[in-house]
């Protein structure tokens, strides 16, 4: 059911997608509005699928006698966020993505930067779908903390917001080429990569805090140098970059451009390379 | 000697490398790199000068902005907004009343309502309205740095008077001394442990464990004992120390055979044991309750089977596996000290990670206030605005929306169009 539902999302991001395309290449307004509609479609129906596997997650680990206490139960639901794994958490990136784009950056969302948003909310649902096991496993004892859900959120919208200011990112390097009208101007897409990149690194600082902050709880050590811990420090450390070099010394285009691209390729190796090539404290995709 | 490199030139060039953005630029960037290959190639970069060195001078480069920029940030934020500062800002929309109208009620309802209470001012005959907001955003970066360089110095803190170190207890052990593992030796406690029970809950599949937890009693000299438990997530503080569970395992009843004598080892996994009576060392690496061997055709069942590292002497280590069902084979191993697995114990002992660390409050403080420099760099950022009313010739009165906010266009445009449609004197209050 919450498969078949997940399905019928990435067609319609990928619809909307093509929507944005065909108003990329034709005048008329009503074209934006339709493949806008088709991304608030598929955000809520995406929102729904989540919602549905954490209810059948919770239940799932309600066991034959649950606690009758609130507080247990709240508890058990907050552990429950289907957040745990590699499969969980590529869905929950992809949601991300028309999230920010319609609620934080929806003045930009339109075009290019509209098939962006789509398209890669559509790429990473449909390598979940078909490429990632998708079974609800039990929680292990490590991941059973109130920190998980505010871990995981505050990591993956930073990463979402990253990843647009790196379709930003290229949009530009390619625009900066040769001038393309139906690209976004320069100007704009220069702002919109500093505006991710804002949003981003504040998100994925309160991730790496909240990190510290259960890594003490749990292990007894507010770092350790684990990979994981280590290349989201290197991604903050390009952004940190980046914001210095635009705010200070008023760095923008072709530079903060690039460092938004490599930026990002530091996110993807923290996110799939340390987890499939470093092992550490961090390994709970495979 | 000329007077280009004189000592206070030469200090104030030093103090300019040190303030430069240029070197804070090189020096993440560089941090960035030694990182990567931190986590590539050589784990321990992180506690060598290539990797210190670098951390010093950023602290240092960050310091010495705080020094140059925050006193400047300072006297911008205590600057207050003032009527003859209201008047030089962009006119945003005009306005002007009925005669025996007063907009003065209507204006500050408005404003009140679209972005907060307004002060009066009144300055050669004009009523000024003025509202600010994002006044402190200029100490947010600074904020911010501050908070980072807590967060250092909570950090140096724990690495000169932290004690980190890990204890392992068998069911029913008393311990009043841990390992301590910057030293390698062992250090007391302040008190005894007691592991009275360990308890290991699966789920359905029977492998993956729910839970773990470790019944402990706690005793102060000359105290009453308490009774704890001490789960993953939930540390447990006592006298200076605080206990992580951190995991947990099986022991196994090993003979050790060498020439003539026999003697009985309690071996638990992962933990290197001396032989006594001689300089040979033992570990056990993993314990199977019925090892599967796979044959050509089929998958054989060998029993209990532990696999061992014996250290011989200096020499190099050997793994053996040791099958408690084929007692014989212990003829092929290549002793002197030769071993049989008489048990699998059915007691898990329990790890604990033992923590004392003076420093994390500073950095949680760190946290706290870098969060609070976010808040104000990027989420308030500054709009001034002020609405100046003046009567005419006749009595009427004449009104002009006054704003500026140039880092926060969005938000300043869905102000402007609110409050020219709120003050517009031709729509209902």
């Amino acid at each position: 059911m919450i498969s078949s539902v997940l399905g019928v999302v990435t067609l319609t991001y990928l619809l909307a997608g093509l929507l944005f395309l065909v108003a990329a290449f034709s005048a008329p307004p009503r074209f934006q509005g339709a493949a806008g509609g088709f991304l608030w479609a598929g955000l809520a129906g995406q929102t729904l699928a989540i919602l549905g596997r954490w209810t059948q997650s919770y239940l799932g680990a309600l066991g034959p006698t649950p606690s009758p206490a609130l507080l247990e139960k709240i508890r058990l639901v907050v552990h429950q966020a289907p957040l745990s794994n590699f499969y969980e958490s590529l869905v929950f990136f992809s949601w991300c993505m028309p999230f920010l784009g319609l609620v934080a950056f929806r003045r930009y969302l339109q075009n290019y930067l509209g098939i962006l948003v789509a398209w890669l909310a559509c790429l990473l649902l449909a390598y979940a779908s078909l490429g990632v096991d998708s079974s609800i496993k039990p929680l292990m004892p490590a991941l059973k903390s109130n920190w998980l859900l505010v871990h995981v959120v505050t990591c993956f919208l930073g990463y979402a917001a990253f990843g647009l200011g790196f379709g930003a990112g290229l949009l530009y390097l390619w625009q900066g080429r040769r001038y393309r009208s139906r690209l976004p101007d320069l100007p704009q897409l220069d702002r919109l990569i500093y505006q991710t990149t804002t949003v981003g690194f504040l998100f994925l600082t309160l991730g790496i805090l909240t990190g510290a902050v259960w890594a003490e709880t749990a292990w007894g050590r507010y770092w350790s140098w684990d990979p994981k811990e280590t290349w989201s420090l290197i991604t903050w450390f390009i952004y940190a970059t980046l914001l210095h070099a635009r705010l200070v010394k008023g760095w923008k285009g072709r530079r903060t451009a690039w460092l938004a691209v490599a930026g990002f390729l530091a996110v993807l190796f923290t996110y799939l390379g340390v987890s499939f090539l470093l092992p550490g404290l961090h390994s709970y995709l495979t | 000697m000329s007077s280009s490199d004189s000592p206070a030139t030469l200090l104030a060039s030093l103090f300019e490398l040190l303030t430069s953005i240029r070197l804070t630029i090189f020096l993440l960037l560089a941090l960035a790199l030694e990182a990567m290959i931190g986590t590539l190639r050589f784990e321990g970069i992180y506690y060598t000068p290539w990797f210190l060195a670098p951390v010093m001078a950023l602290t240092l480069n960050l310091s010495a902005c705080l020094v140059k920029r925050l006193p400047r940030a300072v006297r911008r934020v205590r600057q207050p907004f003032t009527g003859q500062q209201a008047l030089a800002l962009p006119e945003r929309g005009r306005f002007a009343w009925p005669a025996g109208a007063d907009p003065r009620p209507m204006v500050a309802a408005a404003l009140r309502q679209e972005l907060g209470r307004p002060r009066q001012r009144r300055l050669n005959g004009r009523e000024i309205f003025l509202y600010e907001r994002g006044r402190f955003r200029p100490l947010g970066p600074y904020v911010v740095h501050l908070a980072l360089l807590l967060i250092m110095f909570g950090a140096l803190i724990g690495k000169y008077w932290g004690v980190e170190g890990s204890l392992m207890l068998l069911k029913g052990e008393t311990a009043t001394d841990f390992q301590n593992l910057q030293t390698g030796k062992s250090q007391p406690l302040g008190f005894q442990v007691r592991l009275d029970n360990f308890q290991v809950q699966y789920y359905q599949d029977g492998r993956t464990p729910r839970e773990f937890r470790s019944d402990l009693t706690l005793l102060r000299p000359g105290e009453k004992p308490e009774t704890a438990i001490c789960r993953v997530n939930e540390p447990l503080t006592f006298g200076r120390f605080t206990l992580y569970q951190a995991s947990y395992g099986r022991s196994i009843l090993l003979q050790v055979r060498n020439g003539e004598s026999t003697q009985v080892l309690e071996a638990p996994v992962g933990r290197v044991l001396q032989i006594p009576g001689s300089e040979s060392r033992v570990k056990v690496l993993e314990v199977e309750e019925n090892l599967q061997m796979p044959m050509q055709s089929e998958v054989r069942p060998l029993g209990p089977a532990a696999k061992i590292a014996y250290l011989e002497g200096s020499g190099h280590a050997q793994v053996i596996w040791v099958l408690k069902n084929y007692p014989q084979m212990v003829e092929r191993q290549p002793g002197p000290d030769r071993f049989t697995l008489l048990n699998l114990s059915p007691d898990y002992f329990s790890v604990f990670q033992v923590k004392h660390d003076p420093g994390v409050w500073w950095v949680y403080s760190g946290f706290i206030l870098l969060l609070l420099g976010f808040f104000l760099a990027f989420c308030r950022l500054p709009q001034r605005w002020a609405v100046v009313l003046q009567r005419d010739e006749q009595g009427q009165w004449q009104g002009r929306l006054l704003g500026a906010g140039p880092r926060a266009r969005e938000s300043f445009a869905g102000h402007r169009e609110r409050l020219l449609a709120r003050l517009n004197p031709g729509a209902n209050p």
